[in-house]
């Protein structure tokens, strides 16, 4: 704390161009403030000189947030990442993209966590005496912390599975639904026979990632065969449907993340067994599957997806990409395999082990 | 009514607070319920990567969490928690034995221990150190623990079980920490944990100093006691206090670039205080040393080319054990004033271990995954010493102190060489159905060649079901005393003894009854043969045989997200051949319970609960059988997983039970080994 205080107000002079704008960072503590906006006043002073630009770093000292000097290609301002107010084992996923985004993004990166009733005032004034004009959205509350503020101010989302259309705003979305690419390539390379994927989903949530998954099974050769259901009864018939007509050498089930027709305790237990039984190789975009018994599974890499946030967040600001509203499945993934149902299905795992990030049965 | 010691257990737990009431599922816990599945999972995907393990799929995990939760502060507490394994104490220095199945002995050689797969083994009496060494727990991983034969796998007294302790690396603890403990008997700990990993590089450094007085329990009667009645005097310092303090300094490090790694560790005990005595007569005076500098490094590919990989490893180990002041094997006055100072000893020990070894695992031949390996060991206890005022040759008879030489020298250096090779296939060779073969061949160059075989089959029935049946012969080499032991008539070493010998049969069920609930069952049959011992003569000799027979049923539940639930129930029994009687010490009937529940947001609370049942006496032991005890430990604390500060407590022996492990038959020690009663210690830990 003390050596915070007598190293308050230093002025770093890095001077990049000699001709050209010279860059002053500012590090201050607004603790440490005689009287309040004092320090303000006085780098509006330093800001009027002429070819000099000031960039500001406050210490928030309550928040213990390190210093970060400003990179060279500025006037980006600092990065805001609003994220859930949420209890763990969850903060630490979020914890680890922030981790991601704050390695990527020079910048100074604040984060705010958000909860269920937080001031949406509040919140935009403080991006506003920050100087924040980009900020990263994490999760459903972040999303909808973000969808409030400044139209002024461009969002980043990322941290949700879908976003529906009456919540987005300006900038990229980053789904935490594996690429459908991806997993199809995971899985000619586990079964390289497999001809036909089946998949059951619900058009409200997942219609955009089947759109992506037709055309990533047309390059790679796989013919996708998908079942909308609109509810858990007529998903469960179409379970006993596909299952009654498989051809184990040919076909594989793809489980997507989907409320309505991927159901813990009816679907999930009879999707097993039956993929067990009938020798069908069955994968999922949701990693616990692969401890019941899933071949594989993508999972997020939480601290590249926080890097790509950043990119996009900086991207975004620089005016360097629109994308706007525009949805990208997750690219940022690890894999999780079963080791007894491989065994079971006859393939050969290779003894690379570093190629899986996780494998069951963990004993 | 011995349930009634229960009541208070069962009235704290329904006075805890009521868990604070679970807020609505939000938004963002259903969404990433879409992503990760469970809660539990989300803490292994966001954790550090898990890679595929040699451990075989018979092996018993106790994690780094299952540790915390227990409240267990070396790993003999940790090990109680195995099914099939209770940890006992030896007579002489009240050191842990390991007794798994039954099988039992003074000095406990046939349960091998491996740090990193690295053997402990002390060539004195063949186990991991003779002297009382427990070991610090902060900066164990995990530990592995098999029940069987594993000399197939790791040779030499891997008889009864095989252990093996992994240490964290510098990626999984993840930061800088400082911990300070201080508990019953005037504990107290201090330690220092670092680890990073910066790509190919990771460092971790461990450091801990800490001391106890030890339990101090009353002991009634001990060999002086016998020795007064007989003589006439009244020597005895019994009734009167165990000994078992130490003073520790436990360090470790590890640096792991790319594919290498070192690492070095040094364990010190020092002031180790002598149990219930070295002869089995109260001394309160002798101390001792045990001082261990180990190293290793290897170098290992798991993609050397495509389907093998390389492992090569070169490991040293230096152990040191000596008496500080001299043990006084009876006390003052004893036989008859011969002795006016006591009878005392200081027996010292030097011992230096080198151990080469390489492995591949080939997995280019469809549905077979084979193994094989080749090592070279060069084991030397190169110096001994030896301070005394008897000589036992021509019976006991006081010398002035001093150096002890030629035949009155109870041993005299010795060095063993051993040369192995093994080879295991895991053969798929039908959907389902796996075969494990394996063979390993050791050369030694005093005892001679012993070859020792593997088999498992294991049937995956079922999605929830998996079946198994093994078969597996170990050894267990003769130690340095058995071979060579000097300066005592009636235990003289027999240079041309051969190993123990065991065959066990095993079978078993695994069933995941449901998604979180599981179940096992495991059945065995064993026959050992060859023991060593004096058996009623001068001289050591395999003479001794033994049958035993028994099982465990495991239970694993996760009722809730935030409580699980674990169980035991372990049988043994184990029938000396010669006189179709027990073998005695260890117990018949082993029931273990443990809830670990997270009540609060970061806040666990845990309590175990352990029953030791049904010891009996070895045969011409005609003491009352060992009484049983059931002891319950509650542990509460915190767990922050980030920066800050995190506290645990504990109480051991709750309900103050009388617990006692055998003593030795004919040891003098009529009451057995009291051990510890009720028993507190408090933690913080601060994260960088």
């Amino acid at each position: 704390m003390r050596l915070i205080r007598t190293i308050s107000l230093f002025l770093a002079f890095v001077a990049f161009q000699a001709t050209a704008t010279a860059r002053l960072a500012v590090i201050y503590a607004e603790t440490d403030e005689p009287e309040p906006q004092s320090f303000n006043e006085m780098i509006e002073g330093i800001e009027r000189f002429a070819g000099v630009e000031v960039i500001r770093l406050a210490l928030d000292i309550r928040a213990n947030l390190p210093i970060r000097l400003a990179a060279a290609g500025g006037g980006i301002g600092p990065i805001a990442v609003l994220y859930p107010d949420i209890g763990e084992p969850y903060r630490a996923i979020f914890a680890k993209i922030i981790e991601g985004i704050e390695d990527k993004a020079k910048n100074k990166v604040s984060s705010f966590p958000v909860g269920s009733n937080f001031d949406a005032q509040e919140l935009s004034n403080e991006l506003k005496r920050q100087d924040i004009r980009v900020v990263i959205a994490l999760g459903r509350n972040g999303l909808k912390a973000a969808s409030n503020l400044d139209k002024g101010i461009n969002v980043v989302i990322g941290g949700v599975v879908s976003a529906p259309g009456s919540e987005l705003r300006s900038g990229p979305v980053i789904s935490l639904a594996p690429d459908p690419a991806l997993l199809f390539a995971r899985l000619k390379a586990f079964s390289p026979k497999t001809q036909r994927v089946f998949v059951v989903y619900d058009p409200r949530q997942n219609g955009w990632l089947l759109r992506l998954a037709k055309e990533a099974a047309q390059a790679q050769k796989i013919d996708l065969v998908a079942f909308e259901a609109a509810d858990l009864k007529s998903a469960v018939s179409r379970y006993h449907e596909i299952f009654a007509d498989v051809d184990p050498r040919r076909d594989a089930l793809w489980l997507p993340q989907d409320s309505v027709t991927v159901d813990e305790s009816t679907v999930l237990p009879l999707v097993l067994q039956e993929s067990w039984n009938r020798n069908v190789p069955l994968f999922s975009s949701t990693v616990s599957h692969v401890k019941r018994g899933a071949l594989f599974s993508l999972f997020p890499n939480n601290i590249e997806l926080g890097r790509n946030l950043a990119a996009s967040a900086l991207g975004v600001a620089s005016g360097s990409t629109s994308g706007r509203g525009d949805i990208q499945p997750l690219r940022e993934v690890l894999m999780a395999v079963n080791t007894r149902t491989a065994s079971h299905l006859g393939l050969h795992l290779p003894s690379r082990t570093q190629d899986f990030d996780l494998v069951f049965p963990e004993q | 009514m011995a349930w009634k010691n229960y009541l208070p257990l069962v009235l704290i737990v329904i006075w805890l607070p009521a868990p604070v009431v679970l807020a609505q599922t939000t938004e963002d816990e259903q969404e990433l319920a879409l992503v990760y599945g469970d809660k539990t999972t989300v803490s292994i995907a966001t954790g550090t990567k898990q890679l595929l393990r040699k451990a075989p799929s018979t092996a018993t995990v106790i994690t780094a969490e299952d540790i915390a939760n227990m409240g267990a502060l070396t790993v003999d507490e940790a090990l109680e928690s195995v099914p099939g394994l209770h940890v006992s104490r030896s007579t002489a220095y009240l050191s842990a034995n390991y007794h798994i199945r039954g099988i039992v002995s003074d000095y406990n050689p046939e349960v091998l221990m491996l740090v990193n797969g690295v053997p402990m083994t002390s060539n004195f009496v063949g186990n991991r150190n003779d002297m009382s060494v427990a070991l610090p727990v902060e900066n164990i991983s995990r530990i592995e623990v098999i029940r069987g034969p594993g000399s197939a796998m790791y040779g030499a007294d891997a008889f009864a079980g095989t252990i093996n302790i992994i240490t964290k690396t510098g990626g999984e603890i993840n930061g800088t920490s400082f911990g300070v403990r201080a508990g019953s008997f005037r504990s107290w700990d201090t330690w220092f944990q670092h680890g990073s990993k910066q790509g190919e590089l990771e460092v971790s450094g461990y450091l801990k100093i800490g001391e106890t007085n030890g339990h101090r329990r009353t002991v009634r009667a001990d060999a002086q006691t016998t020795w007064d009645a007989l003589f006439g005097t009244s020597a005895s310092l019994a009734p009167g206090s165990t000994n078992t303090g130490h003073n520790d300094i436990d360090g470790q490090f590890d640096i792991g670039y790319d594919k290498f790694r070192l690492r070095a560790g040094y364990t010190l005990r020092d002031k180790i205080g002598s149990g219930t005595g070295i002869a089995s007569a109260l001394d309160p005076t002798g101390q001792m040393r045990s001082e261990r500098i180990t190293g290793d490094v290897g170098w290992s590919d798991p993609n050397l080319t495509r389907n093998l990989s390389l492992n090569l490893q070169a490991s040293f180990m230096h152990l040191a054990n000596e008496v500080t002041s001299p043990l006084v094997l009876y006390p003052a006055g004893a036989f008859g004033g011969a002795f006016p100072n006591g009878v005392l000893g200081a027996p010292n020990k030097w011992e230096r271990q080198m151990r080469l070894s390489a492995g591949i695992v080939y997995s280019g031949i469809a549905d077979h995954r084979l193994r094989v390996g080749i090592g070279h060991d060069d084991l030397n206890l190169y110096k001994t010493s030896e301070y005394k005022n008897f000589t036992l040759m021509g019976g006991l008879a006081p010398l002035p102190m001093g150096p002890a030489t030629d035949d009155n020298l109870y041993l005299t250096p010795h060095q063993r060489r051993l040369n192995y090779l093994y080879a295991q296939d895991e053969w798929s060779f039908a959907r389902n159905w796996t075969l494990t073969a394996g063979l390993r061949h050791d050369r030694y160059s005093d005892f001679g060649n012993t070859t020792n075989p593997r088999l498992a089959l294991v049937w995956e029935a079922r999605p929830d079901l998996t079946a198994k049946i093994m078969y597996g012969k170990a050894f267990r080499a003769p130690s340095f005393v058995e071979q060579y032991n000097g300066a005592n008539p009636v235990a003289v070493g027999n240079a041309s003894i051969m190993p123990e010998k065991i065959t066990t049969f095993e079978g078993g069920l695994i069933w995941q009854v449901r998604h979180n609930l599981r179940t096992s069952l495991t059945l065995f049959h064993h026959k050992i043969t060859d023991i060593i011992g004096t058996n009623g003569t001068t001289s050591y000799s395999n003479a001794g045989e033994q049958v035993g027979n028994g099982g465990e049923f495991e239970l694993s539940w996760d009722p809730l997200s935030s409580l699980r639930l674990i169980g035991h129930y372990a049988y043994q029994k184990n029938i000396d051949q010669a006189t179709h009687h027990d073998s005695g010490y260890a117990p018949r009937h082993h029931v273990y319970t443990r809830a670990d529940w997270r009540f609060a947001s970061g806040w666990l609370v845990s309590g175990q609960i352990n029953r030791v049942a049904g010891r009996e006496r070895p045969y011409g032991d005609n003491r009352a059988p060992v009484p049983d005890y059931t002891s319950v430990d509650l542990t509460l604390r915190t767990d922050q997983q980030r920066k800050g500060w995190d506290v645990s407590g504990m109480i051991r022996n709750l309900f103050n039970a009388d617990i006692r492990e055998p003593s030795k038959a004919g040891s003098g020690i009529l009451y057995d080994l009291p051990m510890p009663g009720r028993s507190f210690w408090l933690q913080a830990r601060y994260s960088l």
